[in-house]
């Protein structure tokens, strides 16, 4: 257990290492002098003068990257070229409106998929079965942000039940927050709900026919009491499994919504801060993002491995 | 392919109707990339000031967009660009991903683990992240969208291919290959890759339709096409700024995407049953 968990730990270290030595080199690749590319164009002599003893951009390029992660680890992502505020700061106040998208749209995909996963998993093969599919497989091809724009065509154009825009703080105004949020996390849900379908789907067919199910079952246990009570526990595991994965497609998904329905988290900042050619933004982003999807996964493996000492997975073997 | 073969692969397909559709509608997709300029009825790019966002008529069944271009002939010539952006980007991800897969497989050893540690890293990054970061640094335009989408799925390609050859590893053939004292080259090239090719080719179905899907967030986003040129991203992105006074503009490209997209994964699932019965 405890070698599973280190052995993890130590395979998650050496992602996060090579991430950042992926993002260090990338922002190298931009033509120009380093220090102008994150000062920005209008930095002043002082200014580029403080940004290249700040990441000693005279030291041979080895020694640049530790300085740099130095700097990062202790927080320090550099500041934002268009508002001058540091880059960390500038994500702590954008995410928790990211992670409430997130989160509602988490909630609507697992209310969609599990049940209907499970019910068209008991019902194989019936015309219920053959609808679900049909729906999930249309929720995994209808492109997001069309399905946006369609729903702001029908709520918000011609119903007028929903705003098609705009933001309210969930702790200034609750309902009118939920109101804006809905649709987002409906449309980000959406191709979630789609793949957990399919999952729970899948491996509930198999849980459905292993041996223990037909002895409850011979037991004289309602139809019920078997799926509720035996079936879902064990069928469930590969879904919390997905559900990790997943998130980095959330993640993704976030930045297309967030720009369709002009909500001003995490995603439309990435958007933002590319257009402007904020470097030290961009940069700071895409490696919190990946940093937040290697740590999340991690706590998903070690969750999967305590809910089910039965699998242990092979770290090395992937 | 002998006539029994064909025979009994129409009986099969036969079997699934719904496959069957997918996969014409992907050739009739495919058609209309390749026939556009003979497809579509006017010049996409050719604004009329006189017909600003008209709705749908005879002569313009997709009614016009806000420059007075007709939408038909956009969405037409937007099926050049999204096949070429989905297909390319995929077949760039497998001109790296299967040669550095198999060698990584065959051989094992450091190479093996540093490839599956970068390939680690390499996903660790969501894959729209992943693009626009990229895109940031090559800069916005359908090449780079196309470079950045192969490149986001060369991991994923690496690692099934990977995994293939593992499991062949042990198979009679290959070890009746290396007996007969083929050399390394010879048994990847002819004796592993072409039984570890149908399950590439049905990943590649797989992952054509989210590289189409890609490239039009991503023109969406302006990091792709760049306007004027016809993409159903760009098209969309024009479309939403009019959605109250010109909603035939959002109908459009979209619908497009989605029947591409559906299509594709109907074909691709009938594609799995045929290649690897077993499976399901």
């Amino acid at each position: 257990m405890l070698d599973f968990l280190l052995q993890r730990v130590a395979i998650s270290i050496v992602t996060l290492l090579v991430i950042s030595l992926v993002v260090f080199t990338g922002v190298r690749m931009i033509p120009g002098d380093p220090a102008r590319v994150m000062g920005g164009t209008d930095a002043d002599p002082a200014g580029l003068a403080e940004i290249r003893a700040k990441y000693g951009l005279d030291d041979p390029v080895p020694l640049q990257y530790l300085r740099w992660l130095g700097l990062a680890l202790r927080g320090d992502l550099g500041e934002s070229i268009r508002t001058r505020e540091g880059v960390v700061r500038t994500v702590a106040a954008k995410l928790p409106i990211t992670i409430e998208l997130a989160g509602l749209s988490l909630v609507i995909a697992l209310a969609i998929a599990i049940p209907a996963g499970v019910f068209s998993a008991v019902r194989r093969n019936t015309i219920w079965d053959l609808l679900a599919n049909g729906v999930s497989l249309c929720g995994l091809s209808v492109p997001s942000f069309w399905l946006g724009i369609m729903l702001i065509l029908l709520f918000s154009v011609r119903l007028r039940l929903l705003p098609a825009s705009g933001f309210v703080p969930l702790f200034q105004d609750p309902l009118a927050n939920l109101e804006r949020m809905i649709m987002p996390a409906f449309v980000l849900g959406a191709g979630l709900a789609a793949v957990l379908m399919r999952q729970t789907r899948n491996s509930m067919i198999e849980v459905m026919s292993a041996d223990y199910i037909r002895t409850a079952y011979s037991k004289g246990l309602a139809g019920r009491v078997v799926v509720f009570r035996h079936a879902i526990r064990n069928g469930l595991i590969p879904v919390v499994t997905i559900l990790g994965l997943q998130t980095g497609a959330l993640m993704g998904g976030a930045v297309v919504t967030e720009q369709i329905f002009v909500v001003p988290g995490f995603g439309r900042l990435i958007v933002e801060a590319v257009f402007t050619r904020d470097y030290p933004m961009v940069q700071g982003v895409v490696l919190i993002t990946a940093s937040a999807y290697v740590l999340i996964n991690l706590l998903v493996d070690v969750a999967y491995s305590l809910l089910n000492p039965r699998i242990r997975i092979r770290g090395g073997e992937t | 392919m002998s006539l029994s073969r064909l025979q009994r692969g129409w009986h099969r397909a036969r079997r699934r109707p719904v496959a069957v559709v997918g996969a014409v509608v992907v050739l009739l997709f495919t058609a209309m990339a390749l026939g556009a300029p003979w497809i579509a009825p006017s010049d996409p790019l050719r604004t009329d000031w006189s017909k600003i966002r008209k709705a749908p008529t005879w002569a313009h069944p997709f009614g016009t967009d806000d420059l007075g271009r007709d939408t038909f002939s956009r969405v037409v010539w937007g099926t050049r660009i999204s096949m070429q952006a989905g297909v390319f980007s995929i077949l760039l991800a497998i001109a790296i991903g299967v040669p550095v897969g198999l060698v990584a497989g065959y051989y094992r050893g450091a190479f093996d683990q540093l490839i599956m540690r970068l390939t680690d890293a390499w996903l660790s990054f969501p894959f729209l992240i992943l693009a626009i970061g990229l895109v940031t640094i090559l800069g916005p335009s359908l090449t780079n969208a196309t470079v950045a989408i192969g490149l986001g799925a060369t991991p994923t390609y690496i690692r099934l291919t990977r995994g293939l050859v593992l499991g062949t590893q042990a198979e009679d053939y290959v070890q009746g290959a290396r007996a007969l004292g083929a050399g390394d080259g010879r048994v990847m090239a002819r004796h592993i890759l072409p039984n570890i090719a149908s399950a590439l080719l049905v990943q590649a179905t797989v992952s054509i339709p989210g590289a189409i899907i890609a490239e039009a967030i991503l023109s969406f986003l302006g990091l792709g096409v760049q306007p004027p040129s016809p993409s159903w991203g760009t098209m969309l992105s024009a479309a939403q700024q009019f959605l109250e006074a010109a909603p035939w503009m959002a109908w459009w490209p979209g619908l497009a995407i989605f029947s591409l997209t559906l299509s594709f994964n109907l074909a691709g699932d009938g594609l799995r049953d045929l290649l690897d019965p077993k499976d399901y």
